[in-house]
C-alpha cells in the first residue's frame, strides 16, 4: 500500500502501544506491522459493506453452501482495479425474501470504493454463483459472464463505463458454478467453459429440510445422493455468438461430477491452454488441448485427478502457479473438512504429482474447509504463497468441538523448500472469521504489492490490503493474449503463466505479476504468443507496470 | 417397471386370496427365489463385466509396453487402477446414487472405495503407482520393474 514514512511510523508507534497493552479486540497476539506478512481488512473504510447473500441461516439445501464469486477488473480503463460481486438470494422459510443484486464498484484510486452499477447495467438479480471475465468481442475490454443458479448472463463492455447484456449469449438454466474463457482452437475468440454442481430446482430448494446426520447435526444433503449437472464448452462463432460445443470438443461431462473450480492454462507447455477441473467428491477432470480445440481427459493418468492414495478428493477451488521455479504450472487444489488441500506438483508431458506432504501442505490445511485460493508473491521476495479461503458449509458446525462455521483464513509461506502456515502474525486481516468462498487477487491500489478481496456468505467482504514489509520489487506485466512471460535476471528466472480462471467461481487480475526479491532490474522480460513467436525486452526498470502488446 | 410390480401385484392378491392365512403363499417365495436368482446372478454378472474391463485395459497396457510405448501403457494402468475411465465413472456414480453397492460390506471396513467392485484401495494406490512408475521411467530397466509391479497387482484381480 501506497504509505508515506510518517503514517508507517505513526502506524507503527500506535502498534506498538497496542502491543503494550495487549491484543486489541479480533486481533491475534503478537499482530502488528513487522518484518514479515501484514494484511488489515479495510472493506467497511473502501464502502465495501452490502452483504451477499446465499438462502436461509440454517442452510437446508446444498445451494446455500455455495456462496458467491467475485472478479478484479478495469472495467473503465482508468488504469486501476474496480470490484465486480456476485450476489445470492435471502430466503426465510420457503419464500424469497430479497433477490441478492450483483455489484460493481469502481475504484476511486484513494483507497475507496463507489457503487457504480446502476450505471454500468450490470446488476443482475438472478442467484448469482460465480463470474467470469473475457473479452468476447475482441475489442480489448473486459467482459462479464455471470453463472447463475438460472439462466446465467453475458454483459459486453461497451467501452463507456456501460455494458450491454447480450440477449442470446453462452450459458443455462440450472446451478453454473465457474465460467471461464480462453481461445480453445486458436481462431482469436475467446471461447467459454462453464463448471456446474447439481441439478437441482428453485422449488427444491425452497422446499428443501435438513436430513443428513452429520456429527449428531441435522445438516443439508449432498452432494451425494444428487444429480451433477453437466458442464459445458461454448465455441465463440464472432459477432457475440456461442454455439454449444461441448461433445464436439471431446468435454462432454461423463462422469456428471459435481464441478466447481476451472482452470484454463498450459499445463503440458505445448502452446495452448488445457483445461483443469476440480470436482467435488469425484476425481478432477484434466482435459488436454490438442491445438485446434479438441479436447481428452487424460486426468486419471496424469496425477492429478486423485491424491497420492489414489482416492478422490472433495475439489472446490484451484491455485495455479508456478511454485518451485521450474517454469511450469503446478497445481494446489482445496478440499472439504478433515481433508488437506493438495499441491500437484506439474513434472511435464501431463504428469503430475503429489507432494503436499514433502512441502508442508497436509498439516495446516486438514482442518478448516477451504474454498478460493491464489498462489502469489504476496511479500515480493521471489516466492509463490498461498492465500486460502475458509469457512465451513453446515452453519451447524458451530454446534459441533473443535470447528465452526466461520473460520479464518490463511496464509501459507513459501521459502524454497516448504510451506509454512504463517496467518496468526499476518496482521488482523487474517484473524476475520467469517464463511469465506470466492476469492480474487489484484493489486487495487497501485503500489506493486498484491491485495485480496475474499466473497463471504451472508456477510459483506473482506478487503485485505497488503501492508507486508517488502521483501523485494516487483513487475507487472500487462499483456493481453499472451501465453506466458519470463522474467530473467542474471541466471535467475521467473514465469508467469497467463492462465484463466482459478480461485473458486471467481476471477483475478490478469495482468501478469513478479515479485522479483533483490533484483532492481529485469535483463530479459519474454513474453510469449500462442503462435509461438515471442517479444523480448531489454534492461527492463522494476516498480513499473510494463504494457507489452503483440 | 411400473407395469411389472403391477403384474406382480395381482399375481400377489390372487395368491393371498386363494391360500390359507397366516403364511406367505408358496408360490410367492418361489417367485421370489427366481428373483433373488435372477439380483444375486445381475451382480455376479457385474464382477465378470468389471474383470472383462480390467482384463481389457491389462492387455492394452502389455501391447502397449511391448511397443516400448510407455505413456500410453501407464495411460492403460492408471485405466485399470480405477476400474475404468470417467466414463465409467460416471455410471458408478448413477449405481451409488440409486443405492447399489457391489461391496458395501468391504466398503465399510475400509477395503473398496465406494462402488469400486473388484480393484480394492490398496491395488489402485499400488497399480496408480506403478503406473507413475512407467510414465518417468528413464530407461528399460525401470519400464520392466514398473511393468512387473503392476501385473503382481493386476493378475489377481482379472478374470480367473
Amino acid at each position: 500500500m501506497r504509505r508515506d514514512r510518517l503514517l508507517r511510523r505513526i502506524q507503527l508507534s500506535t502498534a506498538l502501544a497496542l502491543a503494550a497493552c495487549g491484543p486489541a479486540p479480533g486481533e491475534r497476539p503478537g499482530a502488528g506491522p513487522g518484518p514479515g506478512f501484514y494484511f488489515v481488512d479495510v472493506a467497511a473504510e473502501a464502502g465495501l459493506t452490502r452483504p451477499t447473500w446465499c438462502g436461509r441461516a440454517a442452510k437446508p439445501h446444498i445451494l446455500e453452501s455455495g456462496g458467491t464469486g467475485l472478479a478484479l477488473l478495469d472495467h473503465d480503463g482508468d488504469g486501476d482495479l474496480d470490484l465486480y460481486l456476485v450476489n445470492g438470494w435471502r430466503l426465510e422459510g420457503a419464500s424469497v425474501v430479497e433477490r441478492g443484486r450483483n455489484a460493481l464498484y469502481e475504484n476511486r484510486g484513494d483507497g475507496t470504493f463507489v457503487d457504480v452499477t446502476e450505471i454500468a447495467g450490470v446488476g443482475d438479480d438472478g442467484w448469482g454463483c460465480g463470474v467470469g471475465v473475457g473479452d468476447v468481442d475482441g475489442d480489448g475490454r473486459p467482459d462479464l459472464f455471470v453463472a447463475n443458479f438460472g439462466p446465467d448472463v453475458l454483459y459486453r463492455n461497451r467501452g463507456d463505463g456501460t455494458f450491454e447484456r447480450l440477449p442470446d449469449g453462452p450459458g443455462f438454466d440450472g446451478w453454473s458454478a465457474c465460467p471461464v474463457f480462453f481461445d480453445a482452437d486458436g481462431d482469436g475468440h475467446e471461447d467459454l467453459y462453464l463448471s456446474a454442481y447439481i441439478a437441482c430446482t428453485l422449488e427444491e430448494v425452497l422446499d428443501a429440510q435438513p436430513t443428513l446426520d452429520w456429527k449428531d447435526q441435522a445438516v443439508m444433503l449432498g452432494p451425494f445422493g444428487l444429480e451433477g449437472a453437466g458442464n459445458r464448452f461454448f465455441e465463440n462463432l464472432g459477432g457475440g455468438r456461442f454455439e454449444d460445443a461441448t461433445a464436439k470438443s471431446g468435454l462432454a461431462d461423463v462422469g456428471l461430477y459435481y464441478s466447481f473450480g476451472v482452470v484454463a492454462a498450459d499445463l503440458d507447455d505445448d502452446g495452448d491452454r488445457d483445461l483443469y477441473v476440480a470436482n467435488d467428491s469425484n476425481p478432477n477432470y484434466l482435459y488436454r488441448n490438442d491445438g485446434r480445440g479438441h479436447f481428452q481427459d487424460v486426468g486419471l493418468w496424469s496425477g492429478c485427478a486423485l491424491d497420492s492414495a489414489g482416492m478422490a478428493q472433495a475439489g472446490m477451488g484451484i491455485a495455479p502457479g508456478d511454485f518451485d521455479a521450474d517454469g511450469r504450472v503446478d497445481l494446489f487444489v482445496t478440499h472439504f473438512a478433515e481433508d488437506s488441500s493438495t499441491l500437484y506438483r506439474n513434472l511435464g508431458d501431463c504428469l503430475f504429482e503429489d507432494v503436499s506432504r514433502r512441502f508442508g501442505i497436509r498439516q495446516p490445511t486438514y482442518a478448516p474447509l477451504s474454498w478460493g485460493t491464489c498462489l502469489v508473491d504476496l511479500d515480493l521476495d521471489g516466492l509463490l504463497d498461498l492465500f486460502i479461503a475458509n469457512g465451513h458449509i453446515y452453519p451447524q458446525a458451530d454446534q459441533v468441538a473443535g470447528t465452526s462455521y466461520g473460520q479464518a483464513n490463511q496464509l501459507l509461506a513459501w521459502d524454497g523448500r516448504t510451506f509454512t502456515d504463517v496467518s496468526s502474525t499476518a496482521g488482523p486481516g487474517l484473524a476475520v472469521e467469517e464463511s469465506s468462498r470466492g476469492v480474487a487477487c489484484g493489486d487495487l491500489d497501485g503500489d506493486g504489492d498484491l491485495d485480496l478481496v475474499v466473497a463471504n456468505v451472508d456477510a459483506p467482504p473482506t478487503l485485505l490490503r497488503n501492508d507486508s514489509a517488502r521483501r523485494g520489487s516487483w513487475l507487472l506485466v500487462d499483456a493481453p493474449g499472451a501465453l506466458c512471460v519470463t522474467a530473467a535476471v542474471g541466471d535467475r528466472r521467473w514465469v508467469r503463466h497467463a492462465v484463466r480462471g482459478g480461485s473458486f467461481n471467481s476471477a483475478c487480475d490478469q495482468r501478469l505479476h513478479f515479485g522479483l526479491g533483490p533484483a532492481d532490474r529485469v535483463d530479459e522480460l519474454t513474453v510469449r504468443w500462442p503462435d509461438g513467436t515471442e517479444t523480448v525486452r531489454s534492461e527492463v526498470a522494476v516498480d513499473q507496470v510494463v504494457r507489452v502488446s503483440r | 417397471m411400473k407395469l411389472a410390480s403391477l403384474t406382480l401385484g395381482a399375481v400377489a392378491a390372487t395368491l393371498f386370496f386363494s391360500s390359507p392365512p397366516q403364511e406367505t403363499p408358496p408360490a410367492m417365495v418361489s417367485c421370489y427365489e427366481s428373483l433373488a436368482d435372477t439380483i444375486l446372478a445381475v451382480k455376479q454378472t457385474e464382477e465378470h463385466f468389471v474383470r472383462s474391463l480390467l482384463d481389457g485395459h491389462y492387455h492394452a497396457a502389455k501391447a502397449y509396453v511391448q511397443r516400448g510405448e510407455s505413456a500410453r501403457a501407464a495411460a492403460e494402468m492408471a485405466l485399470f487402477a480405477n476400474e475404468g475411465d470417467n466414463a465409467i465413472g460416471g455410471v458408478r456414480k448413477r449405481l451409488l446414487e440409486g443405492g447399489h453397492h457391489h461391496n458395501a460390506a468391504g466398503e465399510a471396513k475400509g477395503i473398496y472405495e465406494p462402488g469400486f467392485v473388484v480393484v480394492t484401495r490398496q491395488a489402485k494406490q499400488e497399480a496408480l503407482a506403478a503406473a507413475t512408475a512407467m510414465r518417468s521411467a528413464a530407461d528399460d530397466e525401470q519400464r520392466k520393474a514398473a511393468w512387473e509391479d503392476f501385473s503382481a497387482v493386476a493378475h489377481g484381480l482379472m478374470p480367473k
